[in-house]
This record gives structure tokens, sequence and C-alpha cells, in this order.
């Protein structure tokens, strides 16, 4: 399986299979798991970082895809690529992550890279992100003879991180069977990195609204408060009920202004132009936050 | 187009009609090849036993060198040089200085010599037998500098110590015309900011350097100035110009300067000095470190007009940011000065205009230099007047158009076709993109994109024009000349030019002039390099004409030389000949020819030259003067929609109309108007090189954002206005500058109408487009 180096002696292996990924990286201390290498070759191509062998995961076709289980939830591959996730099948079940996918880059980028690739690099930026965070979704972490299992916000907080010798092989995501949305801004009409992006989630069965805004701190963050709020507000005995409005209109922009309110600190410590730019960035996630329930009740 | 021409021998005729030369529209050479991606550029050339270069640039915007170690590097194993400012010839009082050049002003050093005036200038320059090793090698350079402020704010850079021995002012014009104390009825009053925009190379920096038996040596690489850049790269090494050989290969489009001179000379010494053939291809981090941008500015505006709407008086304040080095800060500011008016008459100006050295990266030539950034401004001022008087924004245009023969505010004669009020009619009657509400079927894509949050309740359209104009040739005196040689030999023809088609379609045009004076189809462009004859730079929209108009007269000569004898056979005069489809025929029609049957057997060829009526220096203390050879004019209306809670706007569509003399390729103009408008659309919302202290924040693809199909809008040719200019060779003009130049213009107009906003920098940010509630 092993290649011979290259002129600076690097090593690239290619498992088949997850046992056979996990095993090289037990037996290759310092060796690095590759997927769709969007981010992992910029680093390497700006000297930032020179990995003393590479473990590539395309061989792995079970990752590529994903699965059901106990009925209600979907276990994804992590090398399921974003263009994959985009395609009308994947978003009838997990539309916000759809359309976080739709939006991740130009074509080329989103053909290869991958949702494990997504969370492993950790963006602050990265769309997928704060849909995970707002399924509240799972990450389960394989090692040679033991598995576990990881909020997926607890891996990008540093809460748990990933430990020496684990892969990223698995996302489990609920299926709520209710709308969801993912809104980004980013100032402009081709693909680009978000200066704001919210998800939100409907989840009727218990009566809740789940909410992340992603890239305006270093991790999605939840409005816990601004979601227990507006659940009470929506009238979901209406839902399906033709012309029925779920939501006053007041609620939804006291809604918007609580999200960002939560997730966007008063500028002005770092003087009078951060001031000017976090209170852009609160109107901007209020908006977001805003619409973004208003699609999902519509 | 060097290698391309190997691909379809002979350009395709054009698909409507079956005919070839001027008015046609065969397809570009290099177009195939560049879709296909089989066309080499210079970062394909190959070499046996090449070594690979590397440069290592400065951190620091500012700083003094104490001293530069380049030991470890050449302990490295595969290292073969190490150049440093001592490497190249020293200056005046015998210590190295860096060997300065630069197009106009000789300040740019080389490699930096003592002193570092901007983020990325090159320190110094490895070969190695691997491009690791010579990037390896060039960072354990160990260089101590002593770090300076650097003056970042163009403003003060007039009372900052000065940063070259020539000083911060790089030029200073005012230009005075009028009456000073003449009033209008109504004052309007304004301040522009424009951003910095990168020409952002498809193809980053790359050449090949090979040395000569004779100490000389040749290089391959995408210049734009094969013979200037030929002197001056000899002038930095101390060598003969005859001994440096400059080969054009691999242009990758060009809508500014391509390598720089730093680069050359440096590809240059490293071969020299190791005597093996050396490669070096740029970065695109580094590409953006080498290149010049277009300039920043800063202008103040007051424009005075009585009740009509008429100008009373302009007076501006216009400051442009030159960066470190001089390069062409100079022709930029004359252009904004001359047209810092717009194509509008008014008796009254009074401006003053300063380039200045600054810390920041250094600026040059770029599309419309100077023209783009006073188009902004005195396009906005209009329309604070248009607004103010209640006057619709075309018929205040329309009120103070500028015809043919009208003065500019430098006492200059627009001599040229000047047909304002013609483009501003052919606009005005361009129908609109439809509304989505007329059309709900349409897939309406909204400001942010598709699966952005775009939201229909939210989103304002606004519809804006823009006039402008830019001029062509050099201006203020500069000698403007070109050679060409025409040689037919049996059923083809050959054109020697060393005219680099550097996108703006040269060889295409050339190959079509002499088809339709010989009427020859098989035409082939030789590849271009120093040993021919000089045709200057690619720039301001030269080749169609001087370099046209030489291949137009070559082909002439050789069309007497081919006519001659056939017209002395019967007892003709060569005037009454005239070729047509392949074909000669008399006036009487008793002699009908096929071209091939004339030239059989026989080898004609001619040389000639084109020089355009000398220009002279605006005057010093008034601007006044005859500073430029024409003028080409653009009207343009952008419809944008603007999502006014988030501030993204999205240009729906942008309709031209344009002053082009003369319609030489139709399709090869609506091409190069459409890359225009796109590169204005760019600088109107995306692109911006941000600088902190000096240093650029977003030297990246992914952090300068270039417009992509989604931001690029719809682009329509309401007209191509032809009024020939009767001293420019077919009487056409260049087409590419003027609709970058009033594209930025025309979004920012359509942007203000949408939001009620003032609107007064480029880019335009989602916050300047934001409506608060």
């Amino acid at each position: 399986m092993e290649h011979g180096g290259n002129l600076v002696n690097r090593t690239i292996m290619l498992p088949a299979s997850v046992d056979e990924a996990v095993e090289a990286l037990a037996a290759t201390p310092g060796a690095v798991p590759v997927a769709g290498a969007t981010d992992l070759m910029e680093a390497v191509n700006a000297g930032r970082l020179r990995p003393a062998a590479l473990i590539g995961l395309g061989r792995i076709t079970e990752l590529r895809g994903w699965r059901y289980e106990d009925g209600g939830t979907a276990v994804l591959g992590a090398g399921l690529t974003h263009a994959r996730m985009d395609r009308p099948d994947f978003a009838a079940l997990i539309p916000a992550l759809a359309d976080a996918a739709r939006t991740a880059g130009p074509p080329q980028v989103r053909n290869v890279g991958t949702l494990g690739g997504n969370i492993a690099t950790a963006a602050p930026a990265g769309d997928t992100l704060p849909v995970l965070a707002a399924l509240e979704a799972t990450a389960t972490l394989a090692r040679a003879g033991a598995v576990r299992d990881v909020p997926v916000s607890h891996l990008l907080t540093g809460l748990d991180p990933l430990r020496p010798g684990e892969l990223l092989t698995w996302v489990r995501v609920p299926l709520l069977h209710a709308p969801q949305v993912f809104l980004k801004s980013s100032g402009r009409s081709g693909p680009a990195r978000a200066a704001a992006s919210v998800a939100l989630v409907l989840d009727p069965a218990r009566r809740g609204v789940r909410c992340a805004v992603g890239a305006v701190a270093p991790v999605p963050l939840r409005p816990l408060e601004a979601e227990s709020w507006v659940a009470g507000c929506i009238d979901w005995d209406a839902r399906g009920a033709e012309g029925a409005v779920l939501i006053d209109p007041a609620a939804l922009v006291a809604f918007g202004e609580y999200v960002a309110g939560a997730c966007v600190p008063e500028g002005g410590a770092h003087g009078e132009g951060a001031g000017a730019d976090a209170a852009r960035l609160r109107r901007t996630v209020a908006v977001l936050a805003r619409r973004a329930l208003g699609r999902a009740l519509k | 187009m060097t290698s391309a021409t190997e691909l379809p021998a002979a350009a395709p005729a054009d698909h409507e009609t079956g005919t070839t030369g001027l008015g046609t529209s065969p397809l570009r050479t290099d177009a195939l090849p560049k879709a296909l991606g089989i066309y080499p550029y210079a970062a394909d050339l190959w070499a046996e036993g090449l070594l690979w270069g590397a440069v290592l640039r400065s951190p620091h915007p500012h700083a003094r060198i104490v001293s530069v170690n380049t030991a470890p590097a050449l302990a490295i194993p595969g290292v073969h040089a190490v150049v440093t400012a001592a490497d190249l010839p020293p200056g005046p009082d015998g210590t190295p200085d860096g060997a300065p050049a630069g197009t106009v002003t000789a300040d740019r050093p080389v490699l930096a010599a003592g002193v570092v005036r901007h983020h990325g200038e090159p320190v110094a320059a490895v070969a190695a037998d691997h491009p690791d090793t010579a990037r390896l090698a060039a960072a354990s350079i160990l260089v101590e500098y002593e770090v300076l402020e650097p003056v970042t704010d163009p403003e003060a850079a007039f009372h900052a110590p000065p940063l070259h021995p020539d000083g911060n002012l790089l030029r200073h014009l005012p230009l005075r015309t009028g009456d000073p104390d003449a009033v209008g009825e109504i004052v309007v009053e304004g301040l522009y900011q424009v951003g910095r925009q990168d020409p952002a190379p498809i193809g980053a920096e790359a050449g090949l350097a090979v040395p000569r038996p004779d100490g000389g040596v040749e290089l391959h690489l995408s210049s734009t100035d094969p013979h200037g850049d030929r002197d001056r790269t000899a002038a930095c090494l101390g060598i003969d110009p005859d001994r440096v050989r400059l080969v054009v290969t691999g242009v990758p489009g060009a809508s500014s300067d391509r390598e720089d001179l730093s680069f050359q000379v440096t590809l240059a010494l490293l071969a020299l000095r190791t005597g093996r053939p050396v490669k070096m291809t740029l970065t695109r981090a580094e590409s953006f470190q080498a290149h010049t941008t277009r300039h920043p500015a800063l202008l103040r505006y007051r424009h005075h007009a009585d009740a009509e709407g008429r100008l009373v008086k302009v007076e501006a304040q216009i400051l442009l940011d030159g960066g470190a080095y001089a390069d062409v800060s100079a022709e930029a500011l004359a252009s904004a000065v001359a047209f810092s008016v717009g194509p509008y008459t008014c008796p009254n100006v009074f401006v003053d205009a300063w380039a200045v050295r600054t810390n920041n990266p250094p600026a040059g030539r770029m599309r419309g230099e100077g023209a783009l950034q006073t188009c902004f401004a005195y396009e906005s001022q209009l329309d604070q007047i248009a607004r103010q008087l209640g006057v619709d924004p075309v018929e205040i245009r329309r009120r103070n158009a500028m015809a043919t023969g009208d003065p500019l505010p430098t006492g200059q004669a627009v001599t040229c076709p000047a047909p304002v009020a013609a483009l501003l009619d052919a606009l005005d009657g361009a129908p609109l993109p439809a509304l989505p509400l007329d059309d709900p079927e349409a897939d309406w894509l909204l400001p942010g994109g598709p699966g952005g949050a775009g939201d229909p309740a939210a989103v304002r359209r606004g519809i804006g024009y823009a006039v402008g104009m830019v001029h062509m040739l050099g201006a203020e005196g500069e000698d403007e000349v070109s050679t060409a040689t025409v040689r037919v030999s049996g059923d083809h023809a050959t054109v020697i030019c060393a005219a680099v088609d550097s996108g703006q379609g040269f060889a295409t045009l050339a190959r079509q002039i002499v088809q339709s004076v010989l009427g020859v189809s098989e035409v082939y462009i030789a590849p271009v390099d120093s040993d021919q004859s000089a045709a200057g730079p690619s720039a301001r929209g030269r080749h169609t004409w001087v370099s046209g108009g030489a291949v137009e007269r070559a082909a002439l000569m050789v069309r007497h030389q081919m006519l001659q004898p056939i017209a002395a056979d019967f007892g003709m005069s060569v005037e009454l000949l005239t070729i047509n489809d392949g074909k000669i025929t008399s006036y009487d029609g008793v002699l009908g020819m096929p071209v091939s049957e004339a030239l059989e057997g026989r080898e004609l060829w001619a040389t000639a030259q084109c020089r355009p009526h000398p220009t002279e220096p605006l005057d010093p203390e008034t601007g006044q003067g005859d500073a430029f050879v024409s003028i080409a004019f653009c009207a343009m209306r952008a419809v944008v929609d603007v999502d006014i809670e988030l501030g993204a706007v999205r240009v729906v569509d942008v309709t031209v109309a344009q002053d082009v003399g003369r319609a030489l390729n139709p399709r090869q103009i609506e091409d190069r108007i459409e890359g225009a408008v796109a590169q204005g659309v760019g600088l109107a919302l995306l692109e911006n090189l941000r600088t902190e202290g000096g240093v650029p924040v977003n030297a990246s693809l992914t952090g300068y954002r270039l417009p992509t199909a989604l931001d690029t809008p719809d682009v329509r040719i309401a007209a191509l206005l032809e009024e020939r200019d009767v001293v420019a060779p077919f009487g056409a003009k260049a087409v590419s500058a003027v609709p970058a130049v009033v594209a930025p213009a025309a979004v920012a107009a359509a942007v203000r109408a949408a939001t009620g906003l003032p609107v007064g920098r480029l880019p335009i940010l989602p916050e300047d487009a934001t409506v608060l509630a």
C-alpha cells in the first residue's frame, strides 16, 4: 500500500477501508489524513504545513455515502462531498445541509471538498458547521480497536478534541422531516466566504426551534434563549393548515434582534471602527435570522 | 500567439458571411488553444539543465537594510548562485544602488539597496537545481532590517521625510482656465475615494533566461514592451542592448504591464551568473507583490451649474497614491487632470492634482489609469446636480455634452469625433431588462446569488448612467512609432511586427488588414522578439493605431509592387485596379485575375512605419497644451438589484454605447467590451487590495475577490458608433480601456438610484448599500 517517498521523502498511504486507515494512522505518528485537500493543500503550498506522511481517504468508498439508523437518524460518511450533498435526494433529507453545501464554493471545490474535511478544518466560516450545530450532530471517531461518539460542537470548540490516532468517520444527524433553512451573507453573487451565516431547523415533534450563527466567531454560536423564546411564539398546531399564520411578524423581527444580540457582542472596546463593524454584523445577523425563521414557517 | 499560430493555420472565415478582411469577425487564433488548456504559457517553458530562480522579498513596507548575509543560502546543496544589489553595476558614486530603472523615471531598484520602500520589494535572488531548494535558500538569507515608520497615508506624504532621494511628490499638475470668480446658481460638492484594483492576471509572472555564448542573455517571457524591456534590462545589467534578446512568448492576456523589470533583470542576472538557463515562476501570492496596481485616489470636487444644469465652473483636488515608485504616475496624473470634467464642456476649470510617493504597493499602468478615477467623481457630481434640479440624469448629460471641436479644459480642441450626445441617444432607446414582476416564471437571480439570503421584499432596482473618456496613444510629447514588414511569397503572406498581442487582438487585426489590402487569405503573424524593429508597448490602445497603421502601409506598398506589372501590361495606372474576393479587377471590367495568379513565383516585401502627429506637454503652471492624439468615448447604463437590508448588490444588466470610429472586427470589439465591463464591475463592487500599515492583507485569490460569472452582468451593446477618426488608420479607435473606465461610475449611479445613499467610494461595500430602517 505504501508508495515510495518523493524528493522530500514523503509517504502517501491509500487505505481502502476505515480499519486500514486507523491502522495506518496508529502505525505512522504525524501522518495527516486527507480527503478533498482543498484546505490542506493550500496550507502545504503556503509552507504552513509539511506533513510527515499523508493518508488519502479517497478509496474508502463506505465513507462517501450515508445510511439510516433507528428510522430517525442519518449516518453521513465523512467523505461525502459538497457536490453530493447538494443533490436532490440528499436535499430532501437534510435541506439545510444541502443549502450550505451548495454555497460552499465554486464547483471545483465542491466536487472534492468533504463534510469531514469541513469539520476537521473547523474554519470559522465553514458553511456546513452552523447546520451541524443546529442539528446537534454527533461525530464518530475511530481509532485502532475503539470507537467513540462526540457532539460535533464539542469537537469544534475543543471541549473534546480529536485525539492522536483518531479518524473522523461518520456524522450522525437527526431526520426531522420539517423545514430547515441555511442563509449566508457574503456581499457578492458568486461563491464566497460568509461574512455571517444562519442555520435554522424546526423540530415539530419536540416543538423546538434550533438555530446556529456561523462565521461571526471561531465556532458556530447557539442563541439558546432566543430559540426557546421563539418556540413559544409559534402556533405549532396551525402547521399545515391552508393560509395559516404561524407567527406574528413582530416576533420574527424580535427573534432576529434577539439572535444578533446573543451572538455578536457590542463592539466599541477596540475603538470606534470596531464598534461600527460590530453594529453592521449585528444588523446582518438579525436580518438573516429573521428571514431564516420566516422562510421556515412559510 | 507565438506558438498558437500552429493550431488553426489560417484564421477561420467569418461564419455568417464567409468573408475575411476588415469589418468581419474571424476568431482569434489563440482562442481555441486557450479554451482547451493546451496553449503554452511562459510557465510551461523548459530548457535542458535549467535552474530555478526564487526571490527573497522584504517583509516590511519601509526599512533600512543593515546587512545581508547570503552564506546560509550558499551553503545549501543545490544552490548555484545568490545575487543581491551588490551584484548589479554600481551607481554613480561607486556604491551599489540596485540599478534603478523605470519606464519614465529610473527610481525603482532591481534589488533593494540600503532601503526597502514597499512590502514585497525584492532584496535578493537565488538559482538552485530545484524550485523548493531555491525557495528554501531564499528564505535562509539573513537580512537585518532597521524597521522604519511607513508612510501609508498619501495625504501625509507631503510632509513626511523623503522616502527616496527624488522626494515624495511624483508630480503636481495644476490646471487653470477661465474665470476663478465665476459662480453658478447651484453648487454641489463631493469627496470620492477609489480603492486599489489589482490586474490579477490569469497567468502569474513567469519566464526563462538562457545565457548566450557572447556573454549576453536571451529572455523568454510575456513582455508587452519587448524593446523597452530589452533596453532597460541591458542598462540595469550594464551590457550592450544588442547582447540582450527578448523573445515574447505565452502572453496570457494583460490589462496592465506584464513581468516587471526586477523580474526580468534578476532572471537574466542569475542566468549570466550561473551560465545555465534559469526559469522563474511566481506564486500567486508573490504575483500580487510583484506587479503594479491601479492608483488609489482621493478626489474632492465642487461643481457650479446654472438653473438648467449647465456647468459653470468645476473645481477639483485630485490625489493619486503612486506607491513606492514613480512608474507611470505622472502620465496617469495628466490624464486625470485633462479629463477632470469628463466629456462635458465647462468654461471655468480649476484643478490641482498630485501624485505622491508612499510606502504602499507601487501603482502603475492599468486600463484608463487616471481617467477612471475622475470618471467616478465627475459622474457622481453630475448625478448630484440632476437630483438637485430634478432633471433626468440622461438629460443633464445631454445638456453639457461635448461635441466634435469643443475644447478640453487643457485648451486642446477635440478634433476627433466626439459623439457624446449620439451615444446618450443610443442608450436612451435601448430596452430595459424585464422586472421579475413582469416575468415571474424566470429564475430570478437575487443579490447574494443562488442559494443566498436574498429576499424579494427587500430588493430595490436602480438604473444609473455614466459617460466617460480616455485618450489613446502616449501623451504629452511621447514619440509614438511602430514598424511593420509585410512579406508575400506565392500564395501566403507574413507579417513581421513586434506588437505584442496581449489579448487586444492585434494578431487577428493584422491578419485582417493584410487580407483586405492584398486579397491573400493565408496570413501568418511572425512570433515577436526584440530583433525585429520596435513597435512600442502594448498599452493605451496603441497597436490598433500605430502598428495597425504600419501593417496597412507595408501591405499597400506590397500591393503596389504586385499590381504595377499588371497595370503596365494593360497600359493603365495601378489606381484603376481593385482587389476583391481574392481577385484583381480593373475599373472597366476587362481584367479579372486571381491574386494567386498575380503572385505566382513572386517574392514581395515592404517595411513601413506609422507615426501619428506629435503632442506637447501640459504647461506646468496652467495645465494647458495639446497633449493627446485622440480620445475615445463610451456611455453606459447599469441596472442593479440591491438587497437594501444586507447591502448585497447584483448588476443585472449593463448596456453600452461606444464610439469605435470604425468596427474592424465587431465580435472582437464586443468581447473586449464584455471583458472591460467585467473588470469595471469588479472594481465597483469587489476588487480592492487592502493594506494595513503598507502590508497587503488579502493578497490571494481567496481574499482578493474577482468577479465570477455570477457577479458579471449581461452586457448588451446598444450601439458601436462608427464615425471615422480621419487621422487614425482605418478611422478606428481603441476599444478596451474606456468601458472599464465608465462601468464603475455607472454601477455606482445605479446603486445610488436604488438606495438613495450617496455612494462616495469604490468598491461599494455592503455597508455602503444598506438602508437603515
